[in-house]
């Protein structure tokens, strides 16, 4: 456990400097819309993580503002939450995601020297399918192949478990109640 | 900080879900003065928002649950939390448990017998399903009993795809029986099948407490206080009467509610739990705990969903939530198999949205990208599902019990739920996956693969019986020290059958209220 921790701490610093600067040029019109987005659990660094590892599980992901929609259900209490997490373990939500976006990272440069941010695309698929595999190499807590489940369930809810998704599958949405916002 | 002590009541009903607004309306309407605390907030129908997203704001929010085992792990999906408990977000399947499954330890000399025969409770059967309204069709292979109030709801086009596999297997597909309104009934609205019952049916076409109970109760003066959570029931200090119970009100100030009779409704953990959190000098281990058994014997179901796409469209995300047809044909062949035990009951064709953790999207959880998008594409008109429900024996090892080195948020002991498949009931659900596939190949499907196993249910923890050395209650729930006690729910299954729970919750409901109507005079004091 304890060489664990001290390995993901050391990849990250090691990295630290890269990863700023890459993260500066990479900083393109989607992440415009970030940076206009202010967060109340993340960092703009955590929130830009957690939308690209999301964006290549479900397509779209990302611009239809998964890490907002996550951010804002961690920031009220669990009975007013929308996230599926609630269902499964409800304890230390924050604390879940915000472990999970470490790991992310902590594999990334693990096996690639780089954050998932900076990734080509075939490198970020690669890393999907070890979760799914649960071949993760460094990225233990939590349960990597979970919080796969977990973030894939989030991006699925705001791709295409809104009216906009639902057209887009060619599913009349039917609504007793439609509901006030996307989420 | 002192207890605020309230005004007495004649009966006070912790747990606001199906069990507790049906025995408060029941109790209500018989004359009782009637007092409900319900741990949540209130709830309304126009809460009832259409899309899996929102919906989660009607699920648990009490206190966190321990689970370990191998048939544990979403008991906060499994729970209601404000008005009307889970009943807001339930399917309505409407099952009666067959004659075999009250006397399972008789006949197999395992698991447990009930101390009534399905005989004493079928009169209960037959008026609970005029009272939900309850439509469906004859199916010979369901337990005799009165035909239903309304016809069954129509077959769905991914019922009719799956038909040819059940057909292929020689086995017979019925329509569904289901708490759902197929025409107007009771002043409600007919289905309009539009697929959203596991968000809430604000139109009441499905039997929801919110339209059927509490309207009903609070025209008979029951009383409903919310964001009251009880953390104990107090007894007189000879321990043969309850004397009330303590609550912690929304500002976390403790109150003491008296009443002459006590019932918990609070579903199955937390029935157990309270019981437990009872304890006093003259029952250190538990109000109802002399036989040792209090929080001993948890079931749940065995569910194996199989799921396919279809060559033909299937219309997925129309029907019910529930199901839209059944095949009960050899539920009651316990013994399938040398070393597999246990009945089993497939419900058909659920309606699925693309999200939440029945949707599509999660049936295929190994897909991302690109694969993911080119698949729900095409399960969004062609794909269709169906559930086993496996039996689970009842043993000892499998429990509720209270973790004094954690506290929840009321600074009292979690809950903590233990329970593993025991190995004859594996190899039973085993053989129901095979078979479910078998039958998916057989209707032709282009594709079909089994979901994990996977609990549904939580049942025991306060069981019924005759002897009070092996069992908490008698059968009427009330427990067996304190006459003035009773549970309510499928905390006092002794078996869970193969079905869904809630017709035989309120059978039972019904028959403990008629039992407190009749022994009025020695209830209250
Ligand atoms: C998604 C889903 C689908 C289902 N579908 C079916 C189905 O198709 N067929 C079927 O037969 N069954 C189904 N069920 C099960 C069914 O919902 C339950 O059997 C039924 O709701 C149980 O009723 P209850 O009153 O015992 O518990 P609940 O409905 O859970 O109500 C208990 C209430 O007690 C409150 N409470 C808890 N602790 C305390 C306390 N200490 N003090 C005060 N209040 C407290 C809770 O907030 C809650 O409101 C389904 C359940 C779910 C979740
Ligand atoms: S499908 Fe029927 S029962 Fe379900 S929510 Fe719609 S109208 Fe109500």
């Amino acid at each position: 456990m304890m060489s664990r921790r001290r390995f993901v701490t050391r990849m990250i610093r090691a990295s630290i400097w890269t990863s700023i600067f890459v993260r500066i040029l990479s900083r393109n019109a989607q992440a415009k819309i970030v940076e206009q987005t202010s967060y109340k659990q993340f960092t703009h660094g955590e929130a830009d993580a957690l939308a690209a590892w999301c964006d290549v599980i479900v397509s779209g992901a990302r611009n239809a503002g998964v890490a907002k929609f996550v951010d804002q259900n961690l920031s009220g209490d669990q009975a007013s939450s929308l996230l599926l997490l609630r269902y499964l373990n409800a304890n230390d939500m924050v604390g879940f995601y915000r472990k999970g976006i470490i790991g992310i990272d902590a594999e990334s440069h693990h096996r690639f020297g780089a954050s998932f941010l900076q990734l080509k695309k075939s490198q970020q698929n690669e890393m999907i399918a070890a979760a799914v595999a649960s071949k993760m190499q460094v990225w233990r807590d939590p349960d990597p192949n979970f919080f796969y489940f977990i973030s894939r369930s989030d991006a699925v809810d705001v791709v295409y478990g809104t009216e906009a998704g639902f057209a887009d599958l060619g599913i009349p949405y039917l609504a007793h109640i439609l509901p006030p916002k996307p989420w | 900080m002192a207890k605020i002590s309230r005004e007495k009541v004649e009966v006070v009903i912790a747990g606001s879900g199906i069990a507790g607004s049906t025995m408060a309306a029941e109790l209500g309407e018989a004359g009782f003065n009637v007092l409900v605390l319900e741990a949540g907030p209130e709830r309304k129908l126009s809460e009832m928002i259409s899309s899996q997203i929102w919906s989660r704001r009607l699920r648990w929010a009490g206190p966190e649950v321990q689970e370990t085992g191998d048939l544990v792990g979403a008991a906060n999906f499994a729970m209601g939390w404000g008005t009307g408990g889970a009943g807001l977000h339930w399917y309505a399947n409407w099952y009666r448990l067959h004659p075999d499954d009250f006397r399972v330890r008789s006949q197999y000399g395992r698991s447990l017998d009930w101390p009534i025969s399905y005989e004493e409770l079928r009169p209960w059967y037959d008026h609970a399903q005029v009272y939900f309204g309850v439509s469906g069709g004859k199916n010979p292979s369901a337990p005799p009993g009165a035909s239903y109030p309304m016809p069954a709801i129509p077959i769905s086009s991914q019922s009719a795809a799956i038909k040819r596999g059940f057909d292929a297997e020689g086995l017979t597909l019925t329509s569904n029986t289901l708490a759902v309104n197929s025409v107007p009934y009771d002043g409600r609205a007919g289905c309009i099948l539009d697929g959203w019952c596991d968000a809430g049916c604000p139109i009441g076409a499905l039997a929801n407490p919110l339209v059927l109970q509490w309207p009903r109760a609070k025209r008979a003066g029951v009383k409903l206080r919310h964001n009251a959570y009880v953390t104990r029931i107090e007894t007189d200090p000879s321990g043969s009467r309850a004397t009330g119970v303590v609550y912690i009100d929304e500002n976390g100030q403790e109150n003491f509610q008296p009443a002459d009779v006590v019932i918990a409704a609070c579903h199955t953990i937390w029935n157990a739990r309270l019981l437990l959190l009872s304890s006093n000098d003259k029952y250190p281990d538990g109000l109802g705990n002399s036989s040792g058994t209090l929080g001993h014997y948890f079931t749940s179901h065995a569910l194996t969903t199989i799921h396919g796409l279809f060559k033909q469209e299937t219309e997925p995300h129309t029907g019910v939530t529930g199901a839209n047809t059944l095949c009960l044909d050899g539920y009651d062949k316990k013994q399938p198999a040398k070393d597999a035990f246990g009945s089993r009951a497939w419900l058909v064709a659920q309606a699925a949205k693309p999200n939440d953790l029945l949707g599509t999207a999660l049936a295929k959880p190994e897909l991302f990208g690109d694969a993911l998008n080119n698949y729900l594409h095409r399960a969004s008109s062609h794909y269709g599902n169906m559930t086993v429900l496996c039996e689970e024996d009842a043993i000892p090892e499998n429990r509720v019990a209270l973790d004094p080195s954690k506290r929840d948020r009321y600074g009292l002991p979690q809950a903590r739920v233990i329970n593993s498949l025991p190995q004859e009931n594996v190899a039973r659900s085993e053989l129901a996956k095979s078979e479910g596939l078998r039958i998916f190949k057989a209707a032709g499907t282009r594709e079909a693969w089994a979901g994990p196993r996977a609990p549904m249910h939580m049942i025991g923890g306060t069981i019924m019986g005759s002897d009070p050395t092996t069992s908490v209650t008698n059968s009427f729930g009330q427990i067996h020290e304190v006459e003035n006690v009773f549970v309510a729910g499928a905390s006092l299954f002794p078996t869970p059958g193969a079905i869904n729970p809630t017709a035989t919750l309120a059978a039972l409901v019904f028959r403990t209220a008629d039992f407190i109507r009749t022994n009025r005079s020695s209830l209250l004091p």
